[in-house]
This record gives C-alpha cells, sequence and structure tokens, in this order.
C-alpha cells in the first residue's frame, strides 16, 4: 500500500523541480460578430494547425463557489467545471483558477494561478456535497487555434436559457461579440513566454485588441 | 533699376541650374542603378528614384514659373565669338561634354528654331488643319470629347471607389468594442449577467432545474460516461431547491459549510 505515498512523494518531486505548468498568462479581447471570419482566417494563418483547421468546440461551464465564512473574513473559493457538449464521451475538467495578477506595466500579460484536472461526470455530485453552489454557468462555442506552447480561443458566449431542460437548447448570446482570449499554461517563473505572447497580440491587432483586463475594474460596470 | 533686375536674373538663374543639377544627378544616379545593379534593383527602389525624379522636375517648374523668375524667353543669348581651340573651362563646365565653342556645335547648342524635319512636319500639320471643313472639324472634336469623357467617367468612378473602400477600411479600423470585451470578460470571469439571482417570474424550480439538470439530463450520453446512480440522482432533486441563488446566500450564511 506504498501507492498513495509514492504519488504524494511524485507530485512532491515534481513542484521542487518546478514542472508543474500551474501559472495562465492570459490575454483577452474580443471581435464584433461581423468580423469573426477575418480573425479566424487570419488565426489559420498564423497558428500551427493549418492542416486541420481550426478546432471547434462547444462546452458547458459551471461555475461553484465554497464559501467558508470565517469571522471577518469571508473566503471564496471558486472551482470551475468544464465539458464538452459536442464530444459526450470526453472527460469533464475541474479547474481551479486563482487571483490575477496583473503586475506592471512592464509584464506584458496577466498571470494566474490554475489548476487543471480531468474528472468523471460525478464531480457535480462530488462538489454539491462539499457544500459547493454553483454561482453561474455559461455554454462557450467557439473555436481553438494552437500557435506553439499558445492557445488561442475564440468563442461565443451563451446564456443558459431559464426554462430549457437541455443545455444548449434556447441560450441566447450576451454580446454582440466573440470573446478571444490567448492563453499559456506554464510553470511559475516562465516569463520569456508572455513576451512571446504580447508579439503575436500584436499581430492580431487592429481586429482585436488583446489586452491584460482588471477584474477589480469591471466589478464596478453598470 | 537695372540691377535689380539683373540681381533678380542672377539669383533665379542659380536656382534653376540648381534643381536641374540635382534632376542631373538623380538620373544619373538611376542610369547607373539599371545599369550597374539590375540584377538586386527590385521595383519600390525604383519607383522611389522616379518620384524623386518627378519631384525635381515638379519644383523646377514652379520655379520657372514663379513670378520673380525674369521671362527667360525675352532674354537672348549672343555668341560673340567662336573658336577651333580647346576651352578647358567650357569642359570642366560641361563635364568634357563641349570642348569647344566651334562652328559646328554652336548652332545645335544655341537652337531657337525648330529643326528643318520637325518643323517640316508641322507645317504639313498645320495645312491639314487649315483645310479640314468645319463640320468635320466640329465631328472629330465631338467625337474625341466623346472619348475623353467616357475615360474621365470610367477613372473618377474607380477613384471614387477606391476612396471610398480607403475611407470605408479607416472607419473599421473599429473591429471590436471595449464594451463587449469588458461584459465578456465580467461575465466569464464573475459571472456578470449570467447569475440567475433575481428571477423575475418567480419561478424558481424549473430556474435550478436547469442549472442541475446538466450533470443528470445527458440523454444522448453514452453509459460508459458515468451514469450517476438512482440514489445520487434523487439526491440531487432534493438539493435542487436550495440551489436558487437568493436562497444560497441566506442558507449559507446561515449554515456556512465551515472548513
Amino acid at each position: 500500500m506504498g501507492t498513495p505515498g509514492t504519488a504524494i512523494d511524485s507530485l512532491n518531486a515534481a513542484l521542487k523541480c518546478n514542472i508543474i505548468p500551474n501559472q495562465e498568462y492570459l490575454l483577452q479581447g474580443s471581435v464584433l460578430d461581423q468580423y469573426v471570419e477575418v480573425l479566424l482566417h487570419r488565426l489559420r494563418g498564423l497558428c500551427d494547425n493549418v492542416d486541420s483547421g481550426p478546432e471547434s468546440f462547444h462546452d458547458h461551464e459551471l461555475c461553484f463557489t465554497l464559501r467558508a465564512t470565517n469571522p471577518g473574513a469571508p473566503m471564496v473559493l471558486p472551482l470551475r467545471v468544464r465539458r464538452a457538449l459536442d464530444v459526450p464521451d470526453a472527460a469533464w475538467q475541474l479547474r481551479y483558477v486563482g487571483q490575477q495578477e496583473l503586475g506592471d506595466k512592464n509584464r506584458p500579460t496577466v498571470v494566474r494561478s490554475s489548476i487543471d484536472m480531468a474528472c468523471s461526470s460525478t464531480i457535480v455530485e462530488f462538489l454539491t456535497e462539499l457544500g459547493c453552489r454553483v454561482d453561474f454557468e455559461y455554454i462557450a462555442r467557439g473555436y481553438m487555434f494552437r500557435k506553439g506552447r499558445m492557445k488561442i480561443t475564440v468563442s461565443k458566449i451563451f446564456k443558459m436559457g431559464s426554462m430549457t431542460s437541455k443545455p444548449g437548447e434556447g441560450v441566447e448570446a450576451i454580446s454582440q461579440s466573440y470573446l478571444v482570449e490567448l492563453s499559456v499554461l506554464a510553470p511559475s517563473g516562465q516569463d520569456a513566454i508572455a513576451e512571446d505572447m504580447r508579439i503575436f497580440a500584436e499581430q492580431l491587432r487592429p481586429l482585436v485588441q488583446l489586452e491584460k483586463i482588471d477584474y477589480k475594474r469591471l466589478g464596478n460596470l453598470p | 533699376m537695372q540691377q535689380r533686375e539683373e540681381k533678380q536674373l542672377e539669383s533665379s538663374l542659380d536656382s534653376i541650374i540648381q534643381r536641374v543639377n540635382d534632376l542631373k544627378s538623380s538620373i544619373a544616379s538611376m542610369i547607373y542603378k539599371v545599369e550597374n545593379e539590375y540584377e538586386t534593383l527590385n521595383w519600390p527602389t525604383f519607383l522611389d528614384n522616379y518620384a524623386l525624379m518627378s519631384g525635381q522636375l515638379t519644383s523646377l517648374s514652379k520655379v520657372l514659373s514663379h513670378d520673380k523668375c525674369p521671362t527667360l524667353r525675352n532674354l537672348t543669348v549672343l555668341p560673340l565669338m567662336l573658336s577651333p581651340e580647346r576651352d578647358e573651362q567650357l569642359a570642366q563646365m560641361t563635364e568634357h561634354r563641349v570642348t569647344t565653342f566651334a562652328h559646328d556645335l554652336v548652332p545645335d547648342y544655341l537652337r531657337t528654331k525648330l529643326e528643318p524635319l520637325a518643323e517640316n512636319k508641322m507645317m504639313q500639320l498645320e495645312h491639314k488643319a487649315s483645310t479640314l471643313s468645319y463640320e468635320n472639324a466640329q465631328k472629330q472634336i465631338a467625337a474625341y470629347q466623346k472619348v475623353v469623357s467616357h475615360v474621365w467617367e470610367l477613372v473618377s468612378k474607380a477613384r471614387e471607389e477606391w476612396e471610398v473602400e480607403s475611407s470605408a477600411r479607416g472607419s473599421t479600423q473599429q473591429n471590436s468594442s471595449v464594451a463587449d470585451t469588458h461584459s465578456l470578460v465580467a461575465a466569464v470571469g464573475m459571472g456578470k449577467g449570467l447569475k440567475m439571482g433575481a428571477n423575475p417570474n418567480g419561478q424558481p424550480n424549473p430556474t435550478s432545474g436547469g442549472m442541475m439538470v446538466p450533470p443528470q439530463g445527458r440523454p444522448g450520453g453514452t453509459p460508459g460516461q458515468g451514469q450517476m446512480p438512482p440514489s445520487t440522482q434523487t439526491m440531487t432533486m432534493n438539493k435542487a431547491p436550495s440551489a436558487i441563488k437568493t436562497n444560497i446566500k441566506s442558507a449559507t450564511q446561515i449554515h456556512p459549510y465551515g472548513r
């Protein structure tokens, strides 16, 4: 029964060697619906998966929060569950995304800690049993591109219809634009990749302005 | 009075000479390039050179048509002495193109009349024009005007299209909207606009059902994908009502899941 021990050991070793990609470098932007074709065309030219064409996805994301009200310091732990609607056999994904760090002006991207893992569909019951509650959910449908270690997603975000019994029906898009995200998962300290991302984002201007977006400022949005 | 005119003439001649020299040197460099670098010469550099020359020509003609410039055609150049001897100064001034100010060269260089061949041709054309009947001339003018106006129309149409296109390109810089970016990012990141908190219809059950159905409501799901056992399904159903947003808040405050 040494298995759990060794698993922990190898995890610790991996942590020590800093090979776990637990940092997400992120830039975000959007493109109006009528120009999305132009953007896809440009991405097709810039990215690696030229031959296979863009990979499409259709995902449902549930955002859970676990609230622990310590006196004086209410803590909210966000957990995200994502599943593919178009590939029923695919594993589900559980993901923790930490507080984003904007850094100063010299840092080209947002950095936030991110841990994700594959899981089965029972994760929802598991989280519910733990005391997590669904905070919000949405459907993301769009395309994914790769360029080296960079991942670029162009997706339409849909709000779940309130009366639907099946996801994917009666959904409504929440804006006239596609969300564009450029991200890289890397072990901490690999800031060089951020520079690559900045250069790549530069190539998508002026079609898309990929930027560091401060969530705190968005909190005051109407 | 005369002195002033002379000064003016001198200064304008100076500026004309300077511009002609500029033009000459750029033509020379162009010729050099065409002759010696034709293998590496690319189209943009060629066009650059050409643009430079045309700019110099324009500035030369501007100088010539300037008010301050005396009318050069009213001035005459009078050769006072011709000599078959080699004139070093002249050779230097003309970069050894003209070495003697002699009888065979001077008529060519100081010519004000057209060449005899050209003069003949002009005479013929003028004669032809004078013998043309009025109606014929009118007809030809009309035909010509028609052609010109047609070409003009084509050009202006193309220009209009081009301008519309370029202005459209200028204005469509706006391919994305900052407000949309913010609303999308806020929605995905914080659930802004996605939370089910305020349900105006007061139908909590369908709403929560919608939220909780995804795990169990995979009708197309394959059996291997981990269908939930019935017991958990009922459990979820029992829990469903408490999943309404408004209820969560109060519930979690009263019964915090202490950890």
